[in-house]
C-alpha cells in the first residue's frame, strides 16, 4: 500500500485507541441489539451567519466575572445583560427585583436566570477563585445535552495565525489573520483560512481525504443545504445542494417528462442542451455541469429518501420565546435533511461525510435582546431535535456517528452600543453527538470584563471589549478532524498552522 | 423600537391625505431635508436640461410603457451615426435594459448608441415605487380596511418597471445600486414603503452625482435601520458604550472604497511582501462611526422622544433622517487621514467631511466602477478597461467628479463592452445573467402583460423559484459577492471571478428551469397574471429555422451554437401542426404556440442564452 494510504488507515485506527468514543459505540451497539450502526461518519457544521455574541450564550458566573459582565451590559436604551443564576422570571409589566426596570417579553428581567452547567473539570480563575458557568435562559435543550454528556462547550475560540498574547496584539508584533472583523472575509477564515476568495475549506479537504470510502457516492461527500459554502469546497470533492423537501433533489420537469409542450421527443432535446450538449464556451460548461450533476442524481437520491419515508421524524413546532408564535425552525429543517440523509447513507453507501447548515440573523447591532435570544432558542431547539432523531433512525443509534458543532464569523464586543454590540473576534462555541465526551468545557475560559482604572484583563482588547483567541479554530477543527478519520499528517496539511498550538486535540471528541 | 403601523391615519382619512400630500410636495427626489445637503436637485437639473437642450416628445409603445414621454435629444454633432446591427443592437440593450424587445432594437438601429445613451440619462424619472405602494394601499384598504402593505406589493412595480418602464437604463442601473447599496426586505425591520422609497432614490441618484448618491442613501431612513445607523449615540465614557460601528465599516467596505487600497485599474495595490495593504484601519471605523451618530427620525419638531422612534407616522420611513444635536458625538474624529476637531455638535457638518473623505478616495473611481461594469457587461473586465471608468470618475472631462451619466456612458460605449471581436478574441469576458434579470428578459423579449395590472409575480426568492428577489438579499453582501470565484470549475481554475455563480447549484439551476417552464407555458404569479402571447413567434412557427433565428436575436445576442440551432429546429419540428381543417383551427393555433414556447424554453434553458457575451 503506498504511503498516503498507510497514514490514512492508521489515522483510522488511531482513534480507536481513544477510549470515550469507541466505548460509546459498543455501548450503542449493545443497546441496539439486533441491529448495528454501519460504519458511518459525519460532521455537521452549524453556521451562524453574522457573529453570534457568545458572551450572551456561554457566561461565567462566578462572582467577579459575573459583575463585570453585568455591569457592562446592564445600561443603554434596551440593556442586553441577562439575569444571574437563579433569578425568577419577572412578569411583563412587573418591576424586576434586579434591575427595577420593568419587564416586557424582548427585555432580559422576562426570561428568569441564566442556566447553569456544570463542567466535570474544575475551572477557576487566574486568581484561583474556581469558576461556573451558564448558558442562556432560552437553551434549556442545551443545558439538557450538556448534563447528558452529549453536548461540549468550547471556550473563546478563534482565527488565529499563531498564539498571540495581548502585548503582541496591541504591539502587532505576531501575524494575525487579514481583515478580522470583516463578516465575509471572517466567514472565508473559519471556513477556508483565508480571506474571502478562497476556494477551498476544510470540510472539503477532509472530504477529499476520506472520500476514498465512500466508493461511488463521493459525489455525496459534501453536502450543503444552505447554498454554496466554501467550507465544503475540497480541491477534489465537489459540494453538492439539497433542497429541504421530503425529495432533496429537484427535478426538471420538462426534462424528465413524457412529453414537453405536445413534443414526446422535446423533452431529450432540453435534457441535452441544459447538460451542456451545445456548450462551446468554459462558462458555459461550468454551467451545464452543475446541471448535469444535479439530473445524474436526483433519482437516486430522491429514492433513498423516498425509502425513508417519515423514519426520520418533522421537527416539533419551534414556539418563538419573545412573540409566542409558532414559527418554522429553518435550522431544524435543515437538520432534519441531514438526518435523513444519515438514514439513507447505507443505501447510497456514503460512509463518511461533512455536512454544512446555517442560520442567519446574528450581527445584531441592534434589537440584540429580541433577535439573538429568539435565535438561540432556535439553536437550542433544533440540537435537541436533531440529538432526539438521530437517537432511532430505523431503530438504530447513530448519535455517537454524527458530531454537530457550530461556527460564526466572530464573537461580540462585551459593551453594548445602547441595544447591541459590534463585532469582535474570539467566542465560545458547542459540539454536540454521541462520541463527544461532553458535560464538559474545553479550552482556557478568558477572562471577563473591560479595562478600567482597577482592572486589566489580559485576554481583552479594544475598549469595547474584544477577546483574544484561546483556542484556534485551526485546534478545534483539527480535534474534529481526527475524530472523523482524518491522520494527523493529513491534518498538518489541511492546517498548516497547526503546529503553531500547544495542543493539535482538544478532546473534546 | 416596535414597528410603527399606518394606523394613524386610516386610508381615505384626511390625515392620511394630508400626510400623503406632504409626502408627495416633495417632488422628484427633493425632500424637507434634503435641501439641507444636497449638491443639486432633480427639479433644478430638469429646468437646465429644459432650458439648454433640444426636446422630443414620444409615445411608446405599449410593451414600453405606452407613456408619452419628453426627453431631450443629443445635439447634432456632425457624426455619423454609425448603423448597429441587430445583433449589436440586441447585445447593447442587454447589457443596459432589462433585455432586448422589437421596438427598443428599432428605436436603437434609428438613432444609434450615442443618442440613446443621451435620451437615457437625461431622461425624467417616470415612476415612483413609493407613490405605487401608496395607490395600491389604497385600493387594498377599500376592500379590507385592516389591509397591510408587504414586500409583494413592492415586487409588483419591481416587475412592472423593469418589464415595461421607458426609462430603462435607469432601472437596469437601480437594480446594480441596489446591490452594492444594498437594503434588504428580509430584514423585518424594513418598512416596505420605506423599501420602495428607498428604491426611488436609487433611481434618482442613477445619473447623478456619486457624492449625492451617498449622501442620499446615508441618511435614508431605511439604510438607517438597515445598518443601525439610526438613532445611534454617541459615546458614553461611563459607562463604556461606543457608538455603533456597522454603518461606518460597511459603507467603507462595500460601498465606496472596499477592504484594499487599489490602483487606477481595479488591482489591489501589493506592499513589499505581497500583501495587499488595508484601505482602513479597526481605528478608523470606530472614528467613524462617531460621525453617524445622533441622525434619527424625522420629525418637524424633532425632540429627544423622536430620536427613539416616539411620534412617528407614516412619512418617518420615507424622509431623510435628520440631525439631532444632543445624540451626535463631540469629541475629536479622526479617520481615513481627516481630522474634526472637538467641538460643539455638527452633525451636518461632520457628515459633509466624512462624506467628502470617502468620496475623494482614490479607491471609489476603481471600486465602484468595476462593480457597475460587472453588473451590467461582464465579470472579469480588464484593468484597462475599468482603468478607463475609473478616469471618468475622476474627471467626466467636465473637471466634474462622480459624475454618474458620464460612468454609465463610459461603460456601455467603452469597445470592451461594444465589440463582440473582443469577447471573440477574449474568453474570460461574459457573465452569468442573473436570475431576476432572466425573468425579466423573458417579459420583454415577448411582451408578457399584467392581467391584473398589478404584476403580481410575488417573491421569486425560494430556492425552487429564482433564489432571488430585487430589495431581499439575504444580507448586505448581497445575493453575491463581486470577488466570488466558483470552486471546482474551470472559471475558478482559471482565477476567474463569477459572482452570479455564488447562487448556481444542483437545486437552483433546476428551480429556474421549473420556474421558465411555468413561467413561459401558462405565466408567472397570481392566477398566472404576467404572461406572454408570443404573437410574433406564432408567425414564425411554421418556420422552425426563423424561430430559432428569432430566438438567436432576442435571446442570445447573435451567437447561438449551431448544436443548439439544430437541437431547438428539431424540437420544434417534432411539435405536429395538424393540417388545417374547418374545424381544427384551435388545434392548429395550440401546435403554434406550443412550438413557439418549446423554442422560448430551449432557448432560454441553454448556456448560449445564461452565459451574456
Amino acid at each position: 500500500m503506498d504511503r498516503r494510504h498507510f497514514v490514512k488507515t492508521t489515522g483510522a485506527l488511531s482513534i480507536l485507541g481513544a477510549a470515550a468514543p469507541f466505548a460509546t459505540q459498543l455501548a450503542a451497539a449493545g443497546a441496539a441489539a439486533a441491529q448495528s450502526a454501519p460504519d458511518y461518519k459525519a460532521l455537521v457544521c452549524i453556521f451562524l451567519f453574522g457573529g453570534n455574541d457568545a458572551n450572551n450564550m456561554l457566561l461565567a458566573t462566578d462572582t467577579g466575572s459575573f459583575d463585570r459582565y453585568f455591569r457592562a451590559r446592564n445600561t443603554g436604551a434596551d440593556p442586553i445583560a441577562l439575569m444571574p443564576v437563579g433569578t425568577e422570571r419577572t412578569p411583563v409589566g412587573a418591576t424586576s427585583p434586579v434591575t427595577g426596570r420593568v419587564a416586557q417579553a424582548a427585555t432580559p428581567e422576562a426570561w428568569g436566570g441564566v442556566l447553569p452547567i456544570a463542567p466535570r473539570t474544575a475551572h477557576t480563575t487566574p486568581d484561583g477563585v474556581p469558576r461556573s458557568f451558564a448558558v442562556h435562559p432560552f437553551m434549556p435543550g442545551v443545558q439538557a445535552l450538556f448534563a447528558a454528556n452529549r453536548l461540549a462547550a468550547v471556550a473563546n475560540v478563534g482565527p488565529l495565525v499563531r498564539p498571540i498574547t495581548k502585548a503582541q496584539y496591541l504591539a502587532r508584533s505576531v501575524p494575525t489573520p487579514a481583515n478580522l472583523f470583516s463578516h465575509n472575509d471572517q466567514q472565508s477564515v473559519w471556513q477556508a483560512g483565508a480571506v474571502e476568495g478562497a476556494r477551498v475549506g476544510w470540510g472539503g479537504r477532509m472530504g477529499d481525504m476520506l472520500a476514498s470510502q465512500n466508493g461511488g457516492a463521493s459525489l455525496f461527500t459534501a453536502i450543503s443545504t444552505a447554498g454554496n459554502a466554501v467550507f465544503l469546497s475540497g480541491r477534489d470533492i465537489i459540494q453538492y445542494q439539497l433542497s429541504t423537501a421530503a425529495l432533496p433533489a429537484l427535478v426538471v420537469n420538462g426534462a424528465t417528462a413524457a412529453s414537453l409542450f405536445g413534443s414526446s421527443s422535446a423533452p431529450a432535446g432540453l435534457r441535452e442542451i441544459i447538460q451542456g450538449a451545445s456548450a462551446n464556451h468554459f462558462m458555459q460548461f461550468d454551467h451545464t455541469a452543475v446541471t448535469a450533476r444535479s439530473m445524474a442524481s436526483a433519482t437516486t437520491l430522491n429514492s433513498a429518501f423516498a425509502a425513508v419515508g417519515t423514519g426520520v421524524a418533522a421537527p416539533p413546532a419551534f414556539v418563538n420565546p419573545i412573540t409566542g408564535l409558532t414559527e418554522t425552525n429553518s435550522l431544524a429543517v435543515q437538520l432534519q435533511t441531514v438526518a435523513r440523509m444519515v438514514a439513507s447513507s447505507n443505501t447510497l453507501g456514503a460512509k463518511r461525510q461533512v455536512f454544512f447548515v446555517s442560520l442567519g440573523g446574528w450581527d445584531t447591532h441592534d434589537f440584540q435582546n429580541r433577535n439573538q435570544s429568539a435565535n438561540l432558542a432556535r439553536v437550542s431547539h433544533a440540537l435537541t431535535y436533531f440529538d432526539s432523531v438521530l437517537g432511532s433512525v430505523a431503530g438504530v443509534d447513530r448519535r455517537a456517528q454524527v458530531t454537530t458543532f457550530t461556527a460564526s464569523d466572530f464573537s461580540r464586543t462585551l459593551n453594548t452600543n445602547g441595544d447591541g454590540t459590534d463585532h469582535a473576534w474570539g467566542g465560545h462555541h458547542f459540539v454536540s453527538g454521541g462520541a463527544v465526551n461532553g458535560g464538559d468545557l474545553y479550552g482556557a475560559f478568558p477572562t471577563i470584563g473591560v479595562d478600567t482604572a482597577g482592572f486589566v484583563n489580559p485576554d481583552m482588547v479594544s475598549s469595547s471589549g474584544h477577546l483574544i483567541p484561546t483556542t484556534a479554530v485551526d485546534q478545534y477543527a483539527a480535534t474534529l478532524g481526527a475524530w472523523f478519520g482524518v491522520g494527523a499528517g493529513d491534518l498538518a496539511t489541511i492546517f498548516p498552522n497547526l503546529g503553531q498550538f500547544s495542543r493539535p486535540n482538544l478532546g473534546f471528541v | 423600537m416596535e414597528q410603527v403601523t399606518i394606523t394613524s391615519a386610516a386610508a381615505g382619512s384626511p390625515e392620511f391625505a394630508a400626510l400623503a400630500a406632504e409626502a408627495a410636495g416633495e417632488t422628484g427626489g427633493v425632500s424637507l431635508g434634503w435641501a439641507a445637503f444636497s449638491v443639486g436637485t432633480v427639479a433644478s437639473v430638469a429646468a437646465t436640461t429644459a432650458a439648454v437642450l433640444p426636446m422630443v416628445t414620444e409615445t411608446l409603445g405599449p410593451v414600453d410603457g405606452g407613456t408619452t414621454s419628453t426627453t431631450p435629444i443629443l445635439p447634432d454633432t456632425g457624426k455619423p451615426v454609425t448603423p448597429l446591427s441587430a445583433v449589436d443592437a440586441s447585445r447593447f440593450l442587454t447589457q443596459a435594459t432589462f433585455g432586448p424587445t422589437d421596438s427598443t432594437v428599432g428605436l436603437l438601429r434609428n438613432i444609434g448608441v450615442d443618442a440613446w445613451l443621451f435620451q437615457q440619462v437625461w431622461h425624467p424619472v417616470m415612476a415612483s415605487h413609493r407613490a405605487y405602494v401608496d395607490a395600491r394601499l389604497v385600493a387594498l384598504r377599500a376592500v379590507n380596511p385592516q389591509a397591510q402593505l408587504n414586500a409583494t406589493h413592492v415586487y409588483e412595480t419591481f416587475w412592472r418597471e423593469a418589464a415595461t418602464a421607458p426609462d430603462q437604463l435607469r432601472q437596469r442601473v437601480k437594480l446594480a445600486l441596489s446591490e452594492i447599496f444594498v437594503v434588504s426586505m428580509a430584514d423585518p425591520a424594513i418598512d416596505v414603503r420605506g423599501a420602495a422609497s428607498y428604491f426611488d432614490m436609487l433611481g434618482e441618484n442613477a445619473f447623478g452625482n456619486f457624492r449625492t448618491l451617498l449622501e442620499q442613501m446615508a441618511l435614508h431612513p431605511m439604510m438607517g435601520v438597515y445598518l443601525t445607523h439610526l438613532a445611534n449615540q454617541k459615546e458614553d465614557l461611563n459607562t463604556g458604550r461606543k457608538p455603533d460601528e456597522n454603518f461606518a465599516r460597511e459603507v467603507m467596505q462595500l460601498m465606496s472604497i472596499g477592504v484594499y487600497l487599489l490602483n487606477e485599474d481595479g488591482g489591489v495595490r501589493m506592499d513589499g511582501a505581497g500583501q495587499g495593504i488595508p484601505s482602513y484601519s479597526p481605528n478608523d471605523i470606530s472614528e467613524l462611526a462617531k460621525v453617524f451618530t445622533g441622525f434619527s427620525w424625522y420629525h418637524p419638531t424633532p425632540t429627544n422622544n423622536t430620536f427613539f422612534g416616539g411620534s412617528r407616522n407614516v412619512n418617518s420611513y420615507v424622509l431623510p433622517m435628520i440631525p439631532y444635536p444632543f445624540y451626535h458625538s463631540t469629541s475629536q474624529k479622526s479617520f481615513l487621514g481627516t481630522v474634526i476637531p472637538a467641538g460643539a455638535a455638527n452633525p451636518a457638518g461632520d457628515l459633509r467631511i466624512a462624506l467628502d473623505a470617502i468620496f475623494n478616495h482614490a479607491n471609489v473611481g476603481p471600486f465602484i466602477g468595476k462593480q457597475l461594469i460587472q453588473r451590467l457587461v461582464t465579470s472579469n473586465p480588464s484593468p484597462s478597461y475599468v482603468a478607463r471608468v475609473a478616469a471618468v470618475f475622476a474627471n467626466d472631462g467636465q473637471g466634474v467628479r462622480g459624475d454618474m451619466k458620464a460612468v454609465i456612458t463610459a461603460i456601455l460605449t467603452d469597445g470592451e463592452a461594444r465589440q463582440f471581436s473582443w469577447a471573440a478574441s477574449h474568453p474570460s469576458y461574459g457573465k452569468l445573467r442573473e436570475p431576476v434579470v432572466r425573468l425579466a428578459n423573458w417579459m420583454r423579449a415577448f411582451g408578457a402583460a399584467s392581467v391584473s395590472g398589478n404584476w403580481l409575480v410575488g417573491s421569486t426568492s425560494g430556492g425552487t423559484l429564482l433564489g432571488q428577489s430585487a430589495l431581499t438579499a439575504p444580507s448586505v453582501f448581497n445575493f453575491f459577492r463581486p470577488g466570488y470565484s466558483p470552486p471546482n470549475t474551470r472559471m475558478g481554475t482559471a482565477g476567474l471571478v463569477a459572482p452570479e455563480f455564488q447562487g448556481v447549484d444542483e437545486v437552483s439551476v433546476a428551480g429556474y428551469v421549473n420556474t421558465m417552464q411555468t413561467a413561459i407555458g401558462t405565466g408567472i404569479g397570481t392566477g398566472s397574471d404576467v404572461r406572454a402571447g408570443y404573437f410574433a413567434e406564432i408567425q414564425l412557427a411554421r418556420d422552425p429555422a426563423a424561430l430559432a433565428e428569432r430566438m438567436n436575436a432576442l435571446l442570445c445576442c447573435g451567437h447561438m451554437s449551431s448544436v443548439l440551432r439544430t437541437k431547438l429546429i428539431e424540437a420544434v419540428t417534432s411539435v405536429t401542426i395538424p393540417a388545417p381543417t374547418p374545424t381544427n383551427q384551435a388545434a392548429v393555433d395550440t401546435a403554434l404556440l406550443n412550438r413557439s414556447k418549446l423554442a422560448v424554453l430551449m432557448a432560454m434553458a441553454s448556456p448560449d442564452y445564461l452565459i451574456q457575451r
